[in-house]
């Protein structure tokens, strides 16, 4: 698959080291610290463009080598392997042993785990199975005396000493290189099915309200608008229905009888709130799915964001969003409160301002924020990157002082 | 701490709180000198009980001025001494903010202050279909300020992961009375996942006077399994061929003959008293299913050379099930006048080895050990019985103790799965992490509390070391 950031340089300095083992990383750093280089690790770059440009110039540390697994006591369900390794090449292995990570990545099989970790990627099924924080029991980084330190243990239940995990999960590679990943693992479902439910404007709001209420349990609530489901259906002709305003996408994983009986309610509880409703069940389900997996990566857009509020939020603020733009592909995992939202190809830096100044209104309405993902390198430092400033900020900033004094660890990118 | 010092806290305390919120004299401190970790012991100088974010804020003001170390309370029912007042000073205990302040089911949260009661939550959300998935043992009396601090498990933490996977944000006075807001009702805030780090810091970063929680739905039906067995070694191999068949039970829990006498005794629920061991075994979830993972736990079970499967059959059976479960280190006081529990992790295939080990151990030390524990995380909790009054038997249990975590640790587990470091299990930090990981840690805690005044002596051997008072409360034995 092309990845849409190659074109996207900028945030990778033209100097590239890609060590073969951990103790030659640890030489990199601790040499790039005594000649004031800064470091930028990354993986397969699929995310490499999130972010404030670099601050200080420096050298790209490419992971991808260290990619081994170390430990996989797939009878205890957790797995160690190094941070280079794609989640593709994961899965794979997990796949092996009837496993899985439940966390969803686009563009799998380029995204390295180091890199899926630093930037806490996630998808629809986080509704049903929660984020990285959830999978994460250890981590080893690299931190600024080139020396590979450690965090949590390798079994599921552990709480000694901080859980440093937490915020290496997210941190864009600022505290340290992560090389080492400990995670735990969930057993594949006998069965999979997606039901996908028509909506309209209005029916929007209490179709996500009932599935809030209903008596199934999906693991996904995702909502694309007709932009999203036709640019989808470009890449995959008839994939999703298109004549509808929005879709609501439901996926159920669990038993067969469980997921059998959850659909014929979800029929059931359908019949009550209105029409449209196609059900794919077992392999069926799964082009769709990964559609959604990987929407995010998509579109050919100038400006993409993602906002956070509380779920009851999410069709209200999907709707005002889609009137700002008629073109604008809009993407909810509706359960979570998390809307991606992508401008096409048309937008100037003094519009595209404006529109984020309007949805951090509604988004921090809800007690949420709006951050962007992927904007053209030159508007970077004229738009809020990083949404509204948020009063822990100034804590997030002695934090990793105490954890890189020297700001050697990709400085400039959370700001 | 010299008596006009004392005089002068004593009374700037009262200045915040009024008189009814400070406890000065000896008897009152006395409840304060441990938690469930009874070992060590040490006063504190004073207990002050604010009631609003702005008590605390002041509470931390006058500390910082008069140069007292102060720690944060809940309901202490913590096992390693994580509230034990090292060298005195000020214990703030938060058993006086205890309101639910907002439910919110459509959005699956509720902000509640620090003291109150886990269960208490839960009891509330109840008529809603909710509840708070961390369900420690002593959830009746332990605050979710508490289980925060600690990062507490609880049985079905198996399926539905531990305090730190249900909290979202956190409000924080820190150690100089700066308050600082984290996280939030919503998901994925930006920036670092503070609230995911302050969780489980034990009292070290501050004092948490908010906490915004993720509340569960209740599940549509549960069925509930007594696994009983000939042989503790037969029970540990079904909980590791569950585990493997890829099956993960809301809950999988273990006990041993010699609990199961003083359960059976306080209870009365029916426990067969001739058993090597019993598994509790819990699947939850939509009624549609719910039979056939059952069934495929019986049958691993049986093959396991089960004696019996039974079913609960009624939900008050299940409840006195529950409730004989979670209220076992309660039965303990039948057995012995004292006991010193563990909390040891080990790779849940590693069980069966453990379990033989520590019966090992205690057959050494002349010491009876009884076994109930989190079977399905790996998380043992070895109940080593004693009297405290016999110095030789106290040397003793400490020596097994430690001799249990070590093999933990040569299995490649954890010497502690949810209750923390505290100052009990101190001496193993150096073994379980580096200096340079340790040094982490610090550099991380200097962040939030440069000065160490808050929670000294705690989690690091070095802790605190500007401040270490030389009427510590450690005993040399450890």
């Amino acid at each position: 698959m092309e990845n849409p950031t190659d074109t996207l340089p900028s945030l990778i300095p033209a100097t590239i080291i890609q060590p073969e083992s951990v103790a030659e990383l640890g030489d990199i750093v601790r040499q790039a610290v005594g000649r004031k280089d800064a470091v930028f690790p990354f993986g397969g770059r699929t995310m490499i463009d999130f972010g404030l440009p670099p601050t200080r110039s420096g050298i790209g540390i490419d992971l991808r080598s260290l990619n081994q697994v170390i430990e996989y006591p797939a009878r205890d369900m957790t797995i160690t392997v190094q941070a280079g390794i794609t989640l593709a090449e994961l899965q794979k292995i997990l796949t092996k042993e009837n496993q899985r990570l439940p966390i969803d990545v686009p563009l799998a099989d380029l995204a390295t785990l180091g890199g899926v970790v630093a930037t806490n990627t996630s998808g629809p099924r986080r509704y049903g199975f929660g984020t990285l924080r959830d999978y994460v029991l250890g981590i080893n980084v690299v931190n600024d005396q080139g020396h590979e330190v450690k965090a949590g243990g390798r079994v599921v239940k552990n709480v000694a000493g901080y859980d440093m995990c937490k915020l290496y999960i997210g941190s864009l590679g600022t505290l340290g290189i992560i090389t080492q990943v400990t995670l735990k693992l969930k057993p594949r479902p006998e069965e999979h099915a997606l039901a996908i439910l028509d909506c309209t404007p209005q029916s929007l709001g209490p179709v996500l309200d009932q599935l809030h209420v209903s008596r199934t349990r999906p693991v996904c609530i995702d909502v694309l608008n007709q932009a999203a489901v036709r640019a989808i259906n470009q890449q995959n002709p008839g994939l999703l229905p298109e004549t509808a305003p929005w879709i609501v996408i439901v996926g159920f994983e669990e038993n067969s009888q469980a997921v059998i009986w959850q659909i014929q309610q979800l029929v059931k509880e359908r019949y009550q709130t209105g029409r449209g409703l196609d059900v794919r069940f077992g392999s069926a389900a799964d082009p769709p799915w990964q559609a959604i997996i990987d929407f995010p990566h998509r579109p050919k857009a100038n400006l993409s964001f993602k906002a956070n509020m509380v779920s009851s939020a999410t069709a209200d603020f999907c709707l005002r969003v889609g009137t700002l733009d008629p073109e604008i592909k809009i993407q909810a995992h509706a359960g979570n409160g998390i809307v991606i939202g992508h401008f096409v190809d048309k937008l100037t830096i003094n519009e595209a301002r404006e529109m984020l100044k309007q949805i951090q209104a509604w988004a921090t309405a809800d007690q949420g924020n709006v951050v962007v993902l992927h904007c053209p390198a030159e508007w970077k430092r004229e738009l809020p990157v990083w949404g509204a400033p948020r009063a822990d900020a100034w804590l997030m900033r002695v934090v990793r002082e105490k954890l890189d004094p020297h700001h050697i660890f990709n400085p400039g990118r959370m700001g | 701490m010299p008596a006009t010092t004392l005089s002068t806290l004593i009374e700037r305390l009262r200045k915040v709180v009024g008189p009814e919120g400070v406890l000065t004299s000896q008897s009152d401190l006395l409840v304060y000198e441990c938690d469930g970790f009874t070992i060590e012991k040490n006063k504190p100088d004073v207990v002050v009980f604010p009631t609003s974010t702005e008590d605390v804020v002041q509470i931390v003001k006058v500390c910082n001025e008069l140069d007292t170390p102060f720690l944060p309370r809940g309901a202490g029912t913590s096992l390693a001494g994580g509230c034990l007042p090292v060298g005195g000073g000020v214990v703030i205990a938060l058993t006086r903010m205890k309101r639910i302040l907002h439910v919110n089911c459509r959005d699956r949260y509720a902000v509640v202050e620090p003291g109150v009661v886990n269960k208490w939550l839960s009891d509330h959300l109840k008529p809603h279909g909710y509840h708070f998935a961390p369900d420690p043992s002593s959830q009746g009396a332990c605050t979710i300020g508490g289980n925060a601090a600690t990062n507490s498990g609880g049985p079905h933490t198996l399926k539905y992961g531990v305090t730190v996977n249900h909290v979202l944000g956190l409000e924080l006075v820190m150690p100089n009375g700066q308050v600082v807001h984290t996280g939030g009702a919503a998901e994925d805030q930006p920036g670092y996942d503070l609230t995911g780090v302050i969780v489980g810091s034990e009292g070290t970063f501050g004092i948490t006077t908010k906490l915004w929680v993720r509340i569960t739905r209740n599940p549509e039906a549960y069925r509930t399994l007594l696994g009983v067995f000939e042989t503790i070694d037969d029970a540990t191999n079904t909980i590791s061929d569950i585990i493997g068949a890829g099956i993960i039970p809301a809950a999988l829990e273990m006990l041993d003959q010699l609990i199961l006498q003083a359960v059976e005794a306080a209870y009365h629920f029916g426990f067969p008293l001739d058993a090597g061991a019993v598994l509790i075994m819990e699947v939850d979830g939509l009624e549609a299913g719910l039979d056939a993972d059952a069934e495929r736990i019986t049958q691993i079970a049986k093959k396991n050379r089960a004696r019996e499967v039974r079913k609960a059959g009624t939900e008050s059976e299940r409840l006195l099930l529950w409730k004989a479960r979670k209220n076992a280190f309660g039965a303990v006081g039948r057995l012995a006048p004292s006991y010193c529990t563990q909390d040891g992790v080990v790779p849940r295939t590693k069980l069966p080895h453990m379990l033989r080990e520590i019966h090992r151990i205690g057959t050494h030390h002349q010491l009876r050990i009884c076994n109930v524990f989190h079977a399905g995380d790996g998380n043992i909790h070895p109940i080593v019985l004693f009297d405290e009054r016999d110095a030789d038997q106290v040397k003793r249990v400490l020596t097994a103790s430690q001799e249990i975590l070590e093999e933990c640790l040569k299995c490649g587990g954890s010497v502690t799965g949810e209750h923390g470091i505290g100052v009990e299990k101190i001496n193993f930090m150096p073994k379980l992490f580096t200096p340079e990981d340790l040094m982490m840690m610090t550099r991380l805690r200097s962040a939030f509390n440069p000065e160490g005044r808050c929670s000294p002596g705690k989690m690091f051997p070095t802790a605190g070391a500007c401040i270490e008072p030389s009427k510590a409360g450690r005993k040399a034995a450890l």
